[in-house]
């Protein structure tokens, strides 16, 4: 039963002094907001250019900033839930601009807007014909057989198999917040951690077909939904306290505003290319056991003979560290390390804590694998 | 800011909270009666409409179960804001703003928000188109009923998290209060609350009633839309129009020929001998098309 609470229990005087201080935000915030023009939120804009395009896939090498000090060039897979520009959020909090000042020879591969049309696509596709193809791209402009690879999350996932697929290409591989054990959020119950592969269990693999051929997709907005779920109180104060709290701050303002832009940017899935990931994946597990299977041939993670940096955040909500740090001894080679940053999924990435520890922590290590 | 009554914005919370409750109620109601008609002109359409008659049934039983949760949770709000009455801050912005923070309807909107993208992914005809192909429509209105239907046991599930929360905060400030303890400012009793509403949260949304009335929703949804597309298909073949299962089939030709286009190149990229190293690819193609650019 509920018991209803005392009347005196706060302070009048101080409730008194915030709500004065709220109205003054509101205003001020209200003033902010007009004055506010797209291009002030714009995000990706680190300069980079066109060098490479399979039908709607297109590969982009970064203009550098700083004399080149990795010689193997970096090619930044991100993956089809959300965009790479998550990289490259804003100036000051940048994987992407903190790389290239450390003279890393950098590109980034778009996988476009997939649409209904593209329901058929597979992860086969994006593995074996359009990732194959940027690294064969990029191997042929600087005339070498391998270039490094730096996956991120699904992205993270596509590069494991393609490295598993064709080990004589790649030279390196970073993985930052890359599920490999999908199942591996069992080993720590943190609430609210791992509600994606929870969910994902409880559906059976028909809903799953039934989801796509209704919609032909995985529609962008859907997956967004179930990201809010994972975040339930701050999904609904966001756009009251939150932004609330830094509406009189016009730089805390805009980085809020490009982080929504981000979110909001959400393409969607290729239907069967999400039925492999939530099927084969987030329920079988195949990819932990070598069961995975691309192009007619097992993924084997023993095939990955390059040195690998596996990137996880410790607070990561939606891959749980365990998930990641499944990689350890399963692949075939004994150059493995790990690094553990401070942060959540996406904070890893755009949050001041880890912004330098990210960029440099990579840099160096590949700097050690010329 | 002068003239604040510092009491005046929880009044409005409370008073948000209670017509809130009212108004969400009232309007499930109108739309449980505005059903129920639409149902009975349906029966009168004949033996199709049977079974559509049938399933409102379980939308019935899970109809009653939310509304005597609703009723529950309207309780704790109007108890709360009695013991609210006189201890309050006021500022209508911001009074209207707490009022949401504190309305069990924000969860429903907040973090059920998959509910609403799986209903606006679902929905295309109104419900007033429905009725001129009987079988086909109310096969579309069945799906309907039986989405509304999930829906609902779905935020029942939700509701009695929110109850659950409710109460545990309501305890934790008597417990404060009992003690002496004052909370210092609203900042305060607002992280109290979003501390005790999101451990409720997340607890419920890790319970097998949550995930299987989340997973009956999904389906429900995915059900409904298939139905409109089988209505949808109808019309098209009707008019000589593509359908969307031959545009699927179109699509999936285009990816395989596509594929093997690919793989043409492929194979003839690593017949051709070895170009230089280091030289840029200078040739390009159409947009679409494989195509190589140097920057």
């Amino acid at each position: 039963m509920t018991h209803a609470p005392a009347a005196a229990a706060i302070n009048p005087g101080e409730a008194m002094r915030e709500i004065s201080d709220l109205g003054k935000r509101l205003a001020e915030g209200a003033k902010l907001f007009g004055e506010i023009k797209d291009e002030d939120v714009a995000i990706a804009t680190t300069p980079k250019d066109e060098v490479w395009r399979e039908d709607k896939v297109t590969l982009y090498r970064y203009r550098p900033l700083a004399e080149t000090k990795v010689n193997t060039p970096v090619l930044i897979v991100y993956g089809l839930i959300g965009r790479y520009t998550m990289a490259d959020l804003q100036e000051d909090r940048s994987l992407v601009r903190n790389l290239l000042r450390l003279g890393v020879d950098l590109y980034v591969i778009d996988w476009g807007n997939p649409s209904r049309a593209d329901r058929w696509l597979t992860i086969d596709d994006y593995v074996d014909d359009y990732l194959a193809g940027a690294v064969a791209a990029i191997s042929r402009r600087h005339g070498i057989d391998r270039v490094s690879l730096l996956g991120i999350c699904e992205g993270g996932v596509f590069t494991t198999c393609y490295a598993a697929l064709h080990p004589d290409t790649v030279k390196n591989m970073v993985l930052t917040i890359t599920p490999i054990d999908f199942h591996g959020d069992k080993e720590q119950e943190r609430l609210g951690h791992g509600f994606i592969n929870l969910w994902t269990r409880s559906l059976t693999p028909e809903d799953i077909d039934r989801l796509i051929e209704a919609h032909g997709t995985l529609p962008g907005e859907f997956m967004g939904s179930v990201f809010s779920m994972m975040t339930p109180m701050r999904t609904m104060m966001k756009y009251n306290l939150d932004m609330l709290e830094v509406m009189d701050d016009k730089k805390k303002f805009l980085n809020f505003l490009r982080m929504e832009k981000w979110i909001a940017d959400r393409p969607h899935h290729p239907g069967e290319a999400a039925k492999q990931w939530l099927k084969d994946l987030y329920q079988d597990n195949k990819l932990v056991r070598s069961e995975f299977v691309l192009g007619g041939r097992k993924v084997e993670l023993k095939n990955i003979t390059a040195p690998v940096l596996n990137v996880f955040a410790k607070d990561d909500h939606i891959i749980p560290p365990a998930t990641s740090q499944a990689l350890r001894g399963k692949i075939g080679t004994g150059d493995y390390t790990e690094l553990a940053l401070p942060g959540g999924h996406v904070g890893v990435f755009v949050g001041g804590k880890s912004q330098g520890l990210l960029g440099s922590g990579i840099a160096q290590w590949l700097a050690e694998r010329p | 800011m002068a003239e604040m009554d510092p009491f005046e914005s929880m009044r409005t919370l409370a008073s948000l909270w209670g017509e809130g409750g009212n108004a969400f109620l009232t309007s499930q109601q109108g739309m449980f009666r505005d059903m129920a008609e639409k149902m009975r002109a349906a029966s009168e359409g004949g033996a199709a409409a049977q079974g559509a008659a049938a399933d409102t049934a379980g939308f019935e039983a899970a109809r009653r179960a939310f509304g005597e949760l609703w009723s529950s949770a309207t309780e704790v709000s109007a108890s709360l804001s009695k013991a609210m009455q006189g201890s309050s801050p006021s500022d209508p912005l911001v009074a209207e703003m707490l009022g949401k923070i504190f309305d069990p309807k924000a969860w429903f909107s907040g973090t059920n928000d998959l509910d609403e993208a799986l209903q606006k992914m679902a929905e295309g005809p109104r419900l007033s188109d429905l009725w001129n192909v009987e079988r086909k429509f109310l096969a579309v209105f069945n799906a309907w009923v039986a989405l509304r239907r999930r829906t609902l046991e779905n935020n029942t599930v939700t509701l009695d998290a929110w109850t659950r929360a409710a109460g545990a905060f309501a305890k934790e400030l008597n417990g404060r209060a009992e003690k002496a303890e004052k909370l210092d400012s609203w900042r305060e009793m607002l992280a109290l609350w979003v501390e005790t509403a999101n451990t409720t949260l997340l607890e419920t949304q890790r319970s097998e009633a949550f995930l299987k009335t989340q997973r009956e929703t999904l389906k429900a949804s995915t059900d409904l839309r298939l139905a409109q597309r089988e209505l949808a298909e109808y019309y098209s073949e009707m008019f000589g129009y593509p359908t969307r299962a031959e545009l699927d089939d179109v699509h999936k030709t285009v990816t395989e020929l596509r594929r093997e286009l690919r793989a043409l190149k492929r194979e003839r990229r690593a017949e051709a001998p070895a170009a230089p190293a280091a030289r840029p690819a200078a040739r390009k193609r159409r947009s679409g098309k494989r195509q190589e650019a140097t920057p």
